[in-house]
């Protein structure tokens, strides 16, 4: 019983420490959902663009690689400021189609770009505390995994504080929710735009760095997989909803681990689009979706 | 204070305003007459920048704002309580009111609104999307007049209203305009309207048709029979 015990634990940290990446991923889709109506379909290279510049900080500088947060973060949000305002805003309105392609060519300027800097192998870094565990109860959990989801938390607060109690941060909600009324209120919609990308990119740069430190693989390919996991996250928790997004991330996180443990890595992956389809099925517009957008 | 010459207005292949010609003195209280369709909304939306015209000026305090994102227009002082009223339905009333202060640096207080419109004050906390028709519209208006525009457009303001509701908002839309500011109104009760007007204008399938003092539009026989319903 003991046994049992400890390796449901063990397998919850699993879990939460993986939905953290997810939960990242897909709040920054969210965003950029809810503010400009496009899916950006080239999240996960952010994702992986957040893994190369902790790597090449690492490498280069030695630092503790969780100190390089500070550099992943900030420097793509202005990667996500530039692509918005080259690729995305042009085709705003366009259609789908657009929005499709253009992602279509991020993707594969990104991924050749960092596979000529940095060649196509796959990378790992270590994290200084790798070898470091904490007892919570009968369960052994890596001090890494409370890092990761003590930063993820943070990070989601101060979200949740520039959102909800700046003035720029309520022009982003104002613009998500009605950007007609948005435009009435004086607030320059277009610039909303760029800085909510600039976000959602560097939520996803921040996603790549705890990615790198908690020991996983990586290299100029790894984004998409991710990525279809934080669409599919986002449709199961609805379109725009945040809250959505944290708890549709807990949710794969967690049934990720839980399958894989119990029927094999093999249905790791699928796990994810099981749920989605059973999320449908049941409601269509998402756990927290539908309510007026 | 806003003047519109020869606007010409089309949704794709679709022409729906002629040659428009608008003029609005500061201070003065106009009301624009026009059946459904006539393409008032469309006009008002021109004049705020959402709809491109295809050609034409539109001059707000003597200046070129065709061509303006609205952002842009409303922080020059010309502002719009549109049809749908567009409310942050997802905020309280409180943080709507805020927004629209957003980009006055002094924080305009709510203090003076909430004096205007005292039922604002009792559901300041409530989201408001779960507001009643009439408590919206109020706070359409007062969200607008926190930007302290020189100049509002109503459109349609007592659009779905019950009675009592209506004879209020027209009745808050005079007492602002005794304040001096300066107002164009689009209104489906004619009459109402235009007692409290100084001038009016009407709108026939995309056309300026008419246009006088308020006295004059309530003696009219055509306007009577058309949009009074005598
Ligand atoms: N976005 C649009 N695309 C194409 N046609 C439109 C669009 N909006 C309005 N129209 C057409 O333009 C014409 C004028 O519409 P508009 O909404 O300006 O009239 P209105 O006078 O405001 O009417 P109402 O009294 O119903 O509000 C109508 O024939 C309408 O069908
Ligand atoms: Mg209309």
């Amino acid at each position: 019983m003991e046994g049992i015990i400890t390796i449901i634990s063990q397998v919850v940290f699993w879990g939460l420490y993986a939905g953290c990446i997810y939960i990242l991923l897909a709040t920054g889709l969210n965003l950029i959902f809810g503010v400009m109506k496009i899916v950006n379909f080239a999240h996960g290279e952010f994702l992986m663009l957040g893994t190369y510049i902790t790597f090449s900080f690492f490498v280069l500088s030695g630092f503790n690689p969780y100190v390089l947060l500070c550099a992943s973060l900030p420097i793509l949000v202005v990667v996500g400021i530039i692509t918005e305002r080259l690729c995305f805003r042009p085709i705003l309105g366009t259609g789908k189609l657009n929005e499709i392609f253009v992602s279509l060519g991020i993707i594969y300027v990104f991924q050749n770009v960092v596979a000529m800097l940095w060649t196509d192998e796959w990378k790992t870094i270590q994290s200084p505390y790798k070898d470091i565990t904490i007892s919570w109860g009968s369960v052994q959990v890596p001090l890494d995994y409370f890092i990761i989801i003590g930063i993820t938390i943070c990070i989601l607060i101060g979200l949740y504080l520039f959102l909800h109690r700046t003035s720029l941060g309520r022009a982003i909600r104002a613009t998500s929710q009605n950007r007609k009324g948005a435009m009435l209120m004086g607030i320059n919609v277009e610039q909303m735009d760029m800085l909510t990308f600039g976000i959602g990119a560097g939520l996803a740069g921040a996603a790549g760095t705890l990615w790198a430190v908690s020991g996983q693989v990586f290299n100029p390919y790894m984004g998409s997989i991710p990525a279809i996991k934080g669409f599919a996250i986002i449709i199961i928790g609805g379109l725009g909803s945040i809250a959505g997004a944290i708890v549709g991330g807990l949710i794969i996180g967690l049934a990720e681990n839980f399958t894989s443990f119990t029927l094999g890595g093999a249905w790791k992956d699928a796990v994810s689009f099981i749920i989605l389809i059973i999320v449908l099925i049941v409601k269509p517009t998402g756990l927290f979706g539908g309510k007026d957008e | 204070m806003l003047q519109v010459r020869s606007l010409n207005v089309s949704y794709s292949a679709l022409q729906v305003l002629w040659d428009i010609n608008i003029d609005i003195q500061k201070g003065e209280i106009v009301t624009l007459v026009g059946s459904n369709g006539a393409g008032k909304t469309t006009l008002v939306s021109s004049i705020l920048g959402f709809t491109k015209a295809s050609s034409g000026n539109i001059l707000f305090k003597g200046k070129e704002i065709q061509g303006e994102p609205p952002y842009d227009i409303v922080r020059e002082g010309l502002s719009l309580v549109p049809e749908k009223r567009e409310l942050f339905s997802r905020m309280t009333v409180l943080e709507n009111l805020t927004l629209g202060a957003y980009f006055r640096k002094d924080e305009s207080s709510t203090d003076e609104i909430f004096h205007l419109f005292p039922a604002l004050k009792e559901a300041k906390d409530r989201n408001a999307g779960l507001l009643s028709g009439g408590q919206q519209q109020m706070l359409a208006i007062a969200r607008c007049l926190m930007s302290k525009p020189e100049m509002i457009i109503l459109d349609e303001p007592s659009l779905g209203l019950s009675p009592k509701f209506v004879h209020n908002v027209l009745e808050a839309v005079k007492s602002l305009n005794d304040e001096g500011l300066t107002i164009l109104l689009v209104e489906q009760n004619v009459r109402r309207a235009l007692e409290i007007s100084d001038r009016g204008y009407v709108l026939e399938n995309g056309q300026i048709v008419k246009s006088g003092s308020a006295e004059m539009f309530l003696e009219d026989d055509a306007i009577k029979e058309a949009y009074l319903g005598i």
